[in-house]
């Protein structure tokens, strides 16, 4: 499974997640605007560029509201029965799916369209730009050299960011390097504030990311993303194999030149080699 | 002093007839198991020869025992702290299972089970490791009495001290002989296989000095049998534990011999206590090598001595030892007549098991003679009434030993760490004896050349008497004095004995009830 469909499958299972996890929410959702930010926000702007799936600014002009609905509540079904604007998206946006949206009722659909055409709440509010104390707090987090305040693990037991001052992380979920680009800061703090995957979630149910903790995170991630040109990750290559081998010929060497007195074989082989062997 | 008490043998291996029946019984008690089917805590080897595991002897090939070093201090030639650590994951001088022999059985179900067919079916051997079928390479005494080989008996490392010149005398047809050498674990007062444990699993035991290793501690590291220069630390490969022989403790503890001993056909088998000085053991230990034989005889102390029985009692050994050792035929052997040496003192081990070494064919002639001829002989020899004689005697009397068909030099190699003049001296007391009996006997021999033989080897008539004795006569109660194991006290050390008293013994398991 390449990394490209590990993703798809965390997103798909994140959204089933995001389902349950909001059923009571939206219950007492009042208007578009609070559902919108509570579901939609992880993936999508208003007017803030793509994310994992489309900048929904002015989406209500491109499609019909039909059309929206229709997408809305199942998008696989639309691709699958073959709607070219629907396949169009969906192969855009790598093919990601989006998560069924079962838990609203169309009225419910229709406050978020109605905030969406309203321009949202216009850009997000520009975030302080982190300072480097943040900066360095955030990888320090992010390595688990300072430990969550709440105890939740560290981001590099499962991810790995390229920087020359973090040592790898994980390869169990997303490379984070280029995740500032993929998802902004918003994103990203929405996705700290509230995993919407389900092991992430899982992960930190119990031990939440702080607000400061996010910030320093985020402002890691961005000091990441931007140098990530300037890094210089090794390639080893066949070199490594090569390395393997020759190191094991020299190990091996060492061990005969330690042991090279040592009981070469049974004392009595000259006369076993004599002896008649059955076929 | 610190006197203890050691539980010793000896084996007069001029009586040992090589029918390894101590071998089966020790087999059948002890080894007859998985993973020890190759182990023979009691083994017989025929000399020369290479022996079991092969070539044990040579301490290039296998680096058992202690090695003096140059400071005057020993220590262990291929185990220890040091090369121990550094060897911990690969010890380089294991004999592998061909040394000894990789055990088989025969598929002999297929002797009645196969299939009917033109070929007569056979029972084709099996491994006890693989249990695949296998050529057997080597068994069990597979080198028995074959004396003259130039696989087995030219290959005997003690030959390596000897010239070739030497060396071929021994292997001409008609000067060719062989001796057997029974084996088992020497219990030393100083064990190369105690010292080199990295667990610390093998211990002496204080009340008789028995060596044992605790399964429960053993980690399989196997330096003991790197350790061991005769090589009686073996592994048991299922599981995984090293094992030796344990002198039948349980068997001695209940007043028996140990099961080799008592099933001994020849009656070449003497056990008894010995008292020995503990805090001699490292510096006779270090000693130089000429110096290592009576060294290690001087460790052991007279149980007739007043200040060694008070030092004994001080540490705890009881009466009934130090009565033990007063009867123990393996003192008299030792010390008083200084007949029995221990094997390859040169190990450094101090080996407690002693062997009286065999007065083999001594040289003859036979020729056929004339009365001039048989007037220059002297009594002892022997003519036939046809002139053809067989003819052992020579004019000097001790002559005979020096031109022993074993040249002294190899008995010298194994029993005395080479010093001939020792071992000369066993051989002629043995001689003396003889011929003692014979004056006694066959009485063709001058009393006064017979008090002239005892008085050179320091022996006296009653002395000659006894060992004569137990030499030829003993009963089962003079060659095994086993001194009684006082379970009752190792009890107490563990548990307070008063706990249990009434809850044992003749009594009720429910409570009677009176009445209808």
């Amino acid at each position: 499974m390449n990394l490209k469909t590990l993703w798809r499958t965390l997103v798909a299972g994140a959204a089933l997640a995001l389902v349950f996890s909001l059923d009571m929410g939206s219950a007492q959702a009042a208007g578009g605007d609070q559902k919108f930010n509570s579901v939609c926000a992880g993936c999508h702007s208003i007017g803030g560029g793509k994310r994992v799936g489309p900048d929904l600014k002015g989406v209500t002009d491109r499609r019909s509201e039909a059309w929206l609905l229709k997408f809305i509540k199942s998008s696989q079904a639309m691709i699958n029965a073959g709607d070219p604007d629907a396949v169009k998206v969906f192969n855009e946006y790598n093919k990601t799916p989006m998560p069924d949206m079962a838990q609203f009722s169309d009225a419910d659909i229709k406050d978020i369209l109605e905030y969406i055409k309203g321009g949202g709440g216009g850009p997000a509010p520009a975030m302080a730009p982190a300072t480097p104390a943040d900066i360095k707090l955030g990888g320090e987090l992010f390595q688990g050299i300072v430990r969550l305040k709440n105890g939740g693990a560290a981001c590099n037991s499962c991810h790995h960011v390229t920087n020359d001052a973090v040592i790898g992380g994980g390869v169990l979920a997303k490379d984070l390097t280029e995740v500032f680009t993929r998802v902004g800061g918003t994103g990203v703090g929405a996705i700290l504030g509230k995993p919407p995957f389900p092991v992430m979630e899982a992960a930190y149910k119990d031990a939440p990311i702080t607000p400061e903790e996010s910030r320093a995170l985020v402002g890691f991630l961005q000091d990441v993303d931007k140098k990530r040109a300037m890094q210089t990750p090794k390639d080893y290559g066949n070199q490594l194999v090569l390395g393997g081998v020759g190191m094991f010929a020299v190990l091996m060497g060492l061990y005969s030149f330690a042991w090279r007195r040592r009981k070469p074989g049974p004392v009595n082989q000259a006369i076993f080699d004599r002896q008649v062997k059955s076929q | 002093m610190d006197i203890r008490a050691q539980v010793s043998m000896v084996f007069h291996l001029d009586k040992c007839i090589g029918c390894h029946t101590c071998s089966i019984a020790c087999k059948n008690i002890w080894t007859d198991r998985k993973g020890v089917e190759y182990q023979w805590w009691n083994n017989v080897e025929t000399k020369p020869g290479t022996g079991y595991p092969g070539k044990w002897e040579d301490q290039d090939i296998y680096k058992g025992g202690w090695e003096r070093g140059g400071d005057g201090k020993i220590h262990l030639k291929g185990a220890g702290k040091g090369k121990g650590l550094a060897n911990i994951f690969h010890n380089p001088y294991l004999p592998s299972v061909e040394d000894y022999y990789e055990p088989f059985t025969y598929n002999y179900l297929n002797l009645i089970e196969a299939p009917p067919g033109d070929d007569q079916p056979t029972a084709r051997p099996v491994s006890l490791i693989t249990g695949e079928p296998m050529d057997v390479q080597m068994g069990p005494n597979w080198d028995d009495d074959l004396s003259g080989t130039p696989d087995y008996a030219r290959n005997d490392p003690n030959l390596k001290k000897l010239s070739p010149a030497e060396q071929e005398a021994m292997f001409q047809l008609e000067r060719m002989a062989f001796f057997y050498l029974p084996r088992i674990c020497n219990h030393c007062l100083n064990p190369g296989c105690v010292a080199s444990c990295p667990s610390g699993a093998i211990y002496k035991r204080g009340e008789d000095g028995v060596v044992l290793i605790n399964q429960e501690v053993c980690r399989a590291w196997r330096m003991c049998v790197t350790a061991c220069p005769y090589k009686k630390s073996y592994y048991n490969w299922h599981t995984g534990k090293s094992e030796k022989c344990i002198l039948c403790y349980p068997r001695m503890e209940a007043g028996y011999a140990p099961a080799c001993m008592h099933s001994c056909v020849g009656r070449i088998r003497y056990l008894g206590v010995m008292l020995y000085d503990a805090d001699k053991i490292e510096k006779t230990a270090s000693l130089p090598e000429n110096e290592l034989v009576n060294g290690h005889l001087d460790i052991i102390q007279d149980p007739f001595d007043p200040e060694v029985i008070e030092a004994a009692k001080k540490n705890g050994v009881p009466d009934s030892t130090i009565k033990a050792a007063q009867m123990s035929p393996t003192y008299k052997f030792v010390k008083e007549w200084g007949m029995a040496l221990p094997l390859h003192a040169e190990f450094r081990t101090l080996p407690m098991l002693f062997y009286v070494p065999p007065l083999l064919p001594v040289m003859a002639s036979v020729t056929e003679t004339d009365g001039a001829q048989k007037s220059k002989l002297n009594p002892i020899a022997k003519t036939w009434t046809d002139n053809w004689l067989y003819d052992t005697s020579t004019e000097e009397l001790w002559g005979t030993i020096e031109q022993s068909r074993f040249p002294l030099k190899y008995m010298a190699s194994m029993f005395t760490a080479g010093d001939e003049k020792a071992m000369a001296e066993r051989l002629k007391k043995l001689m003396a004896v003889r011929i003692y009996r014979r004056w006694k006997t066959v009485g063709d021999i001058d009393e006064a050349k017979v008090n002239q033989v005892l008085k050179d080897t320091k022996l006296t008539h009653e002395s000659a008497e006894a060992i004569y004795y137990l030499t030829s006569l003993a009963k089962f109660n003079d060659r095994f004095v086993v001194p009684p194991a006082h379970r009752e006290q190792a009890i107490e050390m563990l548990e307070f004995t008063g706990d249990v008293k009434g809850s044992t013994g003749f009594g009720f398991r429910q409570k009677p009830e009176r009445g209808m």
